[in-house]
C-alpha cells in the first residue's frame, strides 16, 4: 500500500511540473497534431479519388483515412510516454542531480518507474481525449462503437511498454548521449509498430522486429474494432503474440533495470551526468 | 586592415570557432544519417499504404495534384526542405541564444565586428552539414528507392538551392531577433517550423491546402524554393521555365531581409535599454 501511495505522489508530482509549463502543455497537444496528423492527412488525402482513399482501403481493408492515422497517433503517443515521461523521465532527474537522493528513500526503485508511469498514462489518455476531439471537430474522425473491444488489448499493451520503459530507463541510466538515443529508438519503436503504415510494408528483415513487439498487435487489434481495418494476422494469434511479448517483457525489463541499478552502485555513476 | 576586412576575418574565426565546437559531439553526425533516410522513408511507406501499393487511380490523383508521379521523389525533396528550413530556423536564433546562455552575448556585442558576424557565421557553418545532409538523402533515394536525378537536372536544382540561400538566411535572421526581446524562442521556432511544413507543400502537394491556406503560402520563399526544386528535378523543367518563381522569391528575399535588419535594429536597442543582452 505504501508503495503504491509512492508511485501515486510521483505521478502527481510530474503532473505538477508539468502543468506549471503551459506553453509545453498546450505544445504536447498540438506538436503531434501540426507536425504529424495534419500533414499525414493531407498527404493521405491526396491520393484520394473522388472523395475516398481507395489505395488505404486497398491496403488495409478501410478508407476511413483520419481513423488510421489517429489510431497510429494513440499507439505513437503510448510509445512516447514510454521512452520520454518514463525512461527519460529518470534521465533527467539524474541530470538535475535529484536522483541520488530520491535513490536512497526507503521506496523501492521500482515504484520510481512505475510513478512516472502513472503520471505519464494520465497524461497520455487526457492528450488522446483532446486530440479525438480535435479530429471528431475537424477531420471528421468516426469510429465504430467496437471500438470498446480493443481496450484489453490497449492495457495490455500498456503492461507491455512499462516492460519496455524499465529496459530504456536502464539504458539511459548508463549511457552519456541519452537524448539522442531515446530520440531515435523512440521513432523506430513507432515506425515498427505500424502506427504510421501497416508493418508489412516494411522491408523484410525488420518484420519479424515489427512482430516482437506488443504495440504492433495493440495497433491493428485496435484499427480492426475501431475502424473495420483488415487484420495482419488471424485475431486470436494477435492476442496471443500481445500477450507473450508483454509477459516476455515485463520480466526482462524489470531484471534489466535491477542490473543497471547494480552496476550504477558499483561504479558510483549514480550522482554523476 | 579596414573595417570590411576585419569583419571577414572575424566572420571566418567565428565559422571555424562553431566547426570546432561541432566537431565535440560526434553523435550529431549519426543524426546527419538517421534523419535524412528515415524520415522521408517512413513517409514513402506511408505513401505505399495510401496509394495501395501504387494503384494507378491512385498515383493518377497524386499527380494530379503534385504534379509528379515521382513520389519518392517528391517525399525527399520535401524532406530536403524540411532540414534545411530547420537548420535555418534554429541556426541564427540558436546561435544568439547559446552565446546569451553561456552570458557572452552582452561582450560579443560590445566588440565592434559587424552584427552580421554574431548573427551569420554560425550558420554559414552549419552549410558542410546541410550540404552533407543533401548528400545522405540522394544516395538514399538511389539505393532505397532507385530514384537517381540526371545530372543537368541536379545541377539546376543546386542553382535554385543557391538563389534561395539569402531567402533562408533572412526567414531566419528575422526569428533569431526575437532572441533578443524574448530571450528562449524555441517553442515559436517549433511553431514556425510547423506553420512551414504545413503551408509550403513540404510533405505533401500545396494544392491540399484550402485557397486561405493557399494564399499565405504564396507568401513564402520555401514554397517557390520546394516546387522549384521538384519541377528542375522530377519534371525536366529547366531554369527559364521557373524564372517567374525564382524573381517572386527575389522579391520576397528583399522585403523580408529588410523587415529583418528594421526588427534587429530595434530590437538591439531595446535589449541594450532592458539589459537583455546579459540576461537569460
Amino acid at each position: 500500500m505504501q508503495e503504491l501511495r509512492a508511485a501515486i505522489a510521483i505521478g502527481k508530482k510530474d503532473l505538477t511540473i508539468l502543468s506549471r509549463y503551459r506553453i509545453a502543455v498546450v505544445a504536447q497537444i498540438f506538436t503531434p497534431l501540426y507536425q504529424g496528423v495534419i500533414p499525414a492527412f493531407l498527404f493521405g488525402a491526396s491520393f484520394a479519388v473522388g472523395g475516398r482513399v481507395l489505395g488505404l482501403e486497398s491496403s488495409v481493408g478501410t478508407d476511413n483515412l483520419a481513423g488510421f492515422i489517429f489510431l497510429g497517433g494513440v499507439i505513437s503517443g503510448l510509445v512516447a510516454t514510454s521512452f520520454w515521461a518514463i525512461a527519460m523521465g529518470l534521465r533527467n532527474e539524474m541530470d538535475q542531480g535529484t536522483l541520488e537522493a530520491t535513490w536512497l528513500t526507503p521506496t523501492r526503485h521500482d515504484t520510481l518507474v512505475i510513478g512516472r508511469a502513472l503520471g505519464g498514462l494520465v497524461w497520455f489518455f487526457l492528450s488522446q481525449v483532446v486530440l479525438f476531439a480535435i479530429g471528431m471537430a475537424v477531420f471528421g474522425l468516426r469510429f465504430r462503437i467496437e471500438i470498446v473491444y480493443a481496450l484489453p488489448a490497449l492495457i495490455v499493451a500498456i503492461v507491455g511498454m512499462v516492460g519496455v520503459a524499465y529496459i530504456l530507463a536502464a539504458i539511459v541510466l548508463l549511457i552519456r548521449e541519452a537524448n539522442f538515443f531515446i530520440d531515435c529508438t523512440n521513432f523506430l519503436f513507432s515506425t515498427a509498430s505500424g502506427a504510421a503504415f501497416p508493418v508489412t510494408l516494411l522491408p523484410g528483415v525488420f518484420v519479424p522486429i515489427a512482430f516482437a513487439l506488443p504495440t504492433t498487435y495493440a495497433v491493428d487489434l485496435l484499427r480492426q474494432q475501431a475502424i473495420g481495418a483488415r487484420p495482419i494476422v488471424d485475431p486470436a494469434a494477435e492476442y496471443v503474440g500481445l500477450l507473450v511479448t508483454t509477459a516476455l517483457l515485463f520480466p526482462i525489463g524489470r531484471w534489466a533495470f535491477a542490473r543497471a541499478e547494480r552496476t550504477m552502485r558499483r561504479r558510483g555513476t549514480l550522482a554523476q551526468y | 586592415m579596414n573595417r570590411l576586412e576585419a569583419d571577414a576575418r572575424a566572420f571566418a574565426a567565428s565559422a571555424v570557432k562553431e566547426l570546432r565546437i561541432t566537431r565535440r559531439y560526434p553523435a550529431m553526425y549519426l543524426g546527419m544519417i538517421f534523419w535524412p533516410v528515415l524520415l522521408p522513408a517512413v513517409w514513402v511507406l506511408m505513401a505505399q499504404a495510401y496509394s495501395g501499393a501504387n494503384d494507378a487511380r491512385a498515383v493518377a490523383a497524386f499527380a494530379a495534384r503534385a504534379g509528379t508521379t515521382e513520389i519518392a521523389g517528391f517525399v525527399f525533396v520535401g524532406y530536403a526542405m524540411y532540414m534545411w528550413l530547420s537548420t535555418i530556423l534554429w541556426g541564427p536564433g540558436t546561435a544568439l541564444r547559446r552565446e546569451q546562455t553561456q552570458g557572452s552575448l552582452a561582450a560579443v556585442f560590445l566588440t565592434p565586428t559587424s552584427r552580421l558576424v554574431p548573427l551569420f557565421a554560425p550558420p554559414v557553418a552549419a552549410l558542410p552539414n546541410i550540404l552533407a545532409t543533401f548528400g545522405v538523402m540522394g544516395i538514399a533515394m538511389w539505393l532505397l528507392f532507385g530514384v537517381v536525378p540526371a545530372p543537368d537536372a541536379a545541377l539546376r536544382a543546386m542553382v535554385i538551392t543557391v538563389i534561395g540561400l539569402p531567402a533562408m538566411y533572412a526567414i531566419g535572421a528575422l526569428f533569431a531577433a526575437g532572441v533578443l526581446r524574448f530571450g528562449e524562442i524555441g517553442p515559436v521556432v517549433q511553431i514556425v517550423r510547423g506553420t512551414f511544413v504545413l503551408a509550403c507543400g513540404i510533405t505533401f502537394p500545396v494544392a491540399m491546402l484550402p485557397a486561405w491556406a493557399q494564399v499565405g503560402a504564396a507568401l513564402l520563399p520555401p514554397t517557390y524554393i520546394v516546387a522549384d526544386i521538384r519541377a528542375v528535378l522530377l519534371r525536366g523543367f529547366g531554369l527559364a521555365d521557373v524564372r517567374g518563381d525564382v524573381l517572386i522569391t527575389l522579391v520576397l528575399t528583399a522585403v523580408i531581409a529588410v523587415l529583418a535588419v528594421f526588427l534587429f535594429r530595434a530590437l538591439e536597442a531595446s535589449a541594450r535599454n532592458t539589459g537583455m543582452l546579459s540576461r537569460f
